[in-house]
């Protein structure tokens, strides 16, 4: 369900990046400071928040089944108390938190985070990435961060796709020009690679999502050949 | 005249190129541990000396072939005796000595005075020719003149020149000299102690009939058996006497043994992080390729992680020995240098051109990183320096520094986050292909010749079989990538294919495409 409100707990670098990148796709991004002092920017909506369990102001002015929270305080053991204390009082709100290391993105995950992003791994993920692989570091970059007319999307299979019943194995890619399937994500949310043994003779069903590059053109094209809709 | 013809020689030969390059190489090839080829020349050296001394044993009892002894008493000597000049050439130079002369003297408007500038030559010259390591080295030639039977026995001395040659004697001599004092102390202790227990068995026991010590020689003897605590026990005193003074031997040579050994021991100790660092550096020269990795903080621990898994040589700089101990806990070969000093790359050896690479600034400090930067860049324009950004205000100071690849975490969260909530399926399959912890992987196969004969197209590749997704293809001679290419597009030598796939498939599909013989 698309969410249309933001909700960033933490007035830092994190924090402010964050707000630039996804400010166009929420109606409204709210950013949360522990410090009174970063209410009077102007640029941003900055309200205060301290790590008492008192949610009631984002409660009566926010649907929070509509809101994503992004938690990026710098300190790890105060995320991890925001997350928990978030989690504790709005069963229903989507949360993003970032970790400095995997063992605090495991307790982040515990304390009811959707989303951990350990952002030491990641980075270290990515250099490692440029070093080993510099050209395929360079496409996938594009890719996800549409840097080019390169596009990865997300098609979803369903009542009046054309390859709705239809078995994996049976289906020749290469009818479908301009695009390669990369994986699968059924219906129980478990995303397998296309050559996957275990989705060979899976039959596609409503609500399964294919995962697919291609330019713009071709994914369009291929949406409408098969009757389907991007997600 | 000839002063002038001795000063103009001097200058020529100080300014020619070909005759300091090839003073150079024999200095490297001689002296220089960390010239390359050094190594094979101790290794011929070391053969030599063993030959020469399995000739001699060999000689006592049996006869040797007239070759072998040939080779062994004049071939040898030869190699070792131009070796010998070679090193005394190489020592020091009697151009550079005159000509300094020349020009101090020219400069304070005196005439020059030769004979000053030869006597230093000739002060430095024998200063080489009494070192320890040179008299060695001329006693090893000596078996030369092997018609004196003396002078055979001189063979043995090859086998000191073996000091020379190996580094750990060398090592192991520089960590005693640094309990000299301690050492000359002892020395002296043990000297009093032989002394004075010789004279006294003497006095005790050479006027008894009974006792095998009659000479003072035989005291002598018999003090050092005993304060050794090797005790043969073929003399022995039969006095109570010289019973009593061999107690206090007994006692003294507990003490000097126990003595010795723990100077031994705590000199090693203390120099044993030394020594390792040492050997460290000599390998480092050594090393072909490696990531030089310059700060080791949080995003260094965890690229090292990955980078040695993929069995990547790596050398970590540091200048907080703190988080130089980290890296060596990690099992890391780290070196505490700041990496952002020219000595420190002087110091090590460390050829950045050839050896280096990658350069990775990864301190969370752009100040660190701007200069490491720029120090590197100091020596080396092309080669590739990747750097953390931790204020993006910094960015165009980093690029300004010739830093070719900036990593943003800050930024790198947001693009994650904001590709996440908009795609989340999909991130998580690239996500996937790009973690070192996930199945599916993507990579580069290079086209070779080899591979170019076996498959000319992209259609040839029969990639499906192997169930590998060839995303498409970066071509070489043109830059750019051809994402999903025609089954028709031609490969060339020095593209890359990215193919997408379970790792062991992906393995197979490379093996597939280096073994595949066309049919004909």
């Amino acid at each position: 369900m698309h969410k249309t409100t933001a909700l960033i707990f933490g007035y830092n670098k994190y924090g402010l990046e964050i707000v630039q990148n996804i400010r166009e796709k929420y109606e409204r991004t709210r950013l949360y400071s522990q410090d009174e002092s970063n209410l009077s920017d102007e640029i941003n909506e900055v309200e205060y928040f301290d790590l008492s369990d008192d949610w009631s102001s984002i409660e009566n002015t926010v649907k929070i089944s509509d809101s994503i929270a992004f938690c990026v305080l710098e300190d790890d053991a105060q995320n991890i108390f925001l997350t928990i204390s978030l989690r504790a009082y709005f069963k229903d709100l989507s949360i993003v938190a970032i970790a400095s290391n995997l063992e605090n993105a495991n307790k982040l995950t515990m304390a009811g985070a959707n989303k951990v992003i350990p952002v030491v791994e990641t980075a270290a993920d990515i250099i490692a990435n440029i070093l080993e692989l510099p050209i395929s570091s360079k496409v996938l970059e594009s890719i996800l961060f549409e840097e080019n007319d390169l596009k990865i999307a997300q098609i979803k299979i369903d009542e009046d796709t054309i390859l709705k019943d239809r078995e994996l194995l049976s289906i020749d890619w290469n009818e479908y020009r301009g695009i390669i399937v990369l994986s699968l994500m059924d219906k129980d949310m478990k995303n397998e690679f296309i050559y996957s043994s275990k989705v060979k003779h899976h039959v596609l069903k409503c609500g399964d999502i294919l995962v697919v590059v291609g330019y713009e053109k071709d994914i369009e094209d291929f949406k409408e050949l098969i009757g389907s809709e991007r997600i | 005249m000839i002063k002038r013809l001795i000063v103009n020689a001097s200058y020529a030969l100080q300014t020619s190129k070909r005759y300091q390059s090839n003073k150079r190489f024999f200095y490297n090839l001689l002296e220089n541990d960390k010239y390359r080829y050094k190594k094979y020349i101790d290794i011929l050296m070391i053969t030599l000396i063993f030959i020469s001394v399995a000739v001699l044993i060999r000689e006592v009892k049996y006869p040797v072939n007239d070759y072998l002894l040939f080779f062994s008493t004049y071939i040898i000597s030869i190699i070792f005796f131009i070796e010998y000049v070679l090193r005394l050439w190489v020592s020091s130079s009697v151009s550079e000595i005159i000509v300094k002369r020349a020009e101090h003297d020219s400069f304070l408007g005196h005439s020059i005075s030769l004979s000053k500038a030869l006597l230093t030559v000739f002060r430095v010259k024998v200063a080489y020719i009494v070192s320890v390591r040179a008299i060695i080295d001329l006693l090893a030639i000596l078996p030369f003149f092997h018609e004196l039977r003396l002078l055979r026995i001189f063979i043995l001395f090859r086998v000191f020149k073996l000091f020379r040659y190996a580094r750990s004697f060398q090592t192991l001599a520089g960590v005693l000299a640094t309990k000299k004092f301690e050492f000359i102390t002892l020395g002296l202790f043990s000297s009093i102690v032989i002394f004075v227990s010789s004279v006294l068995i003497y006095v005790m026991e050479a006027n008894n009939d009974a006792s095998p010590i009659n000479t003072l020689f035989d005291a002598l003897y018999w003090s050092i058996v005993t304060i050794s605590t090797v005790g043969y026990g073929d003399v022995t005193p039969v006095t109570d006497a010289g019973r009593f003074v061999a107690m206090l031997v007994i006692t003294a040579g507990i003490a000097v043994l126990a003595f010795t050994t723990s100077l031994v021991v705590s000199a090693l100790t203390d120099k044993l992080e030394e020594i390792r660092e040492v050997k460290t550096i000599e390998n480092l020269s050594k090393m072909q390729e490696f990531y030089l990795i310059c700060g080791y903080e949080s995003v260094a621990k965890e690229l090292c992680k990955k980078l040695a898994s993929s069995s990547h040589n790596i050398i970590v700089l540091d200048e907080d020995i703190t988080r130089i101990n980290m890296a060596k806990k990690d099992g890391l070969t780290a070196l505490h240098y700041s990496p952002g000093k020219i000595s420190s790359y002087k110091n090590l050896g460390i050829d950045i051109s050839k050896q280096v690479k990658a350069v990775l600034c990864l301190r969370a400090n752009d100040v660190e990183n701007v200069y490491t930067a720029l120090t590197v860049r100091s020596f080396d324009k092309e080669v590739f320096i990747l750097s953390l950004l931790m204020n993006d205000s910094n960015r165009k100071k980093l690029e300004f520094a010739g830093i070719n690849h900036l990593v943003y975490p800050q930024e790198l969260v947001a693009m994650i986050t904001k590709e996440f909530i908009g795609k989340p399926v999909a991130f998580e399959v690239v996500h996937a292909m790009r973690s070192a912890n996930g199945n599916v992987k993507i990579d580069e196969l290079a086209v070779t010749t080899r591979v170019r004969e076996n498959f000319k197209t992209i259609g040839e590749l029969g990639n499906s079989a192997y169930r590998v997704i060839v995303l498409g293809v970066y071509k070489n001679d043109t830059d750019k990538f051809l994402f999903n290419p025609d089954k028709d597009t031609a490969i060339e030598v020095g593209d890359y294919i990215i193919a997408i796939g379970y790792e062991v498939f992906i393995g197979e599909f490379e093996h597939h495409l280096q073994t595949k013989v066309r049919d004909a």
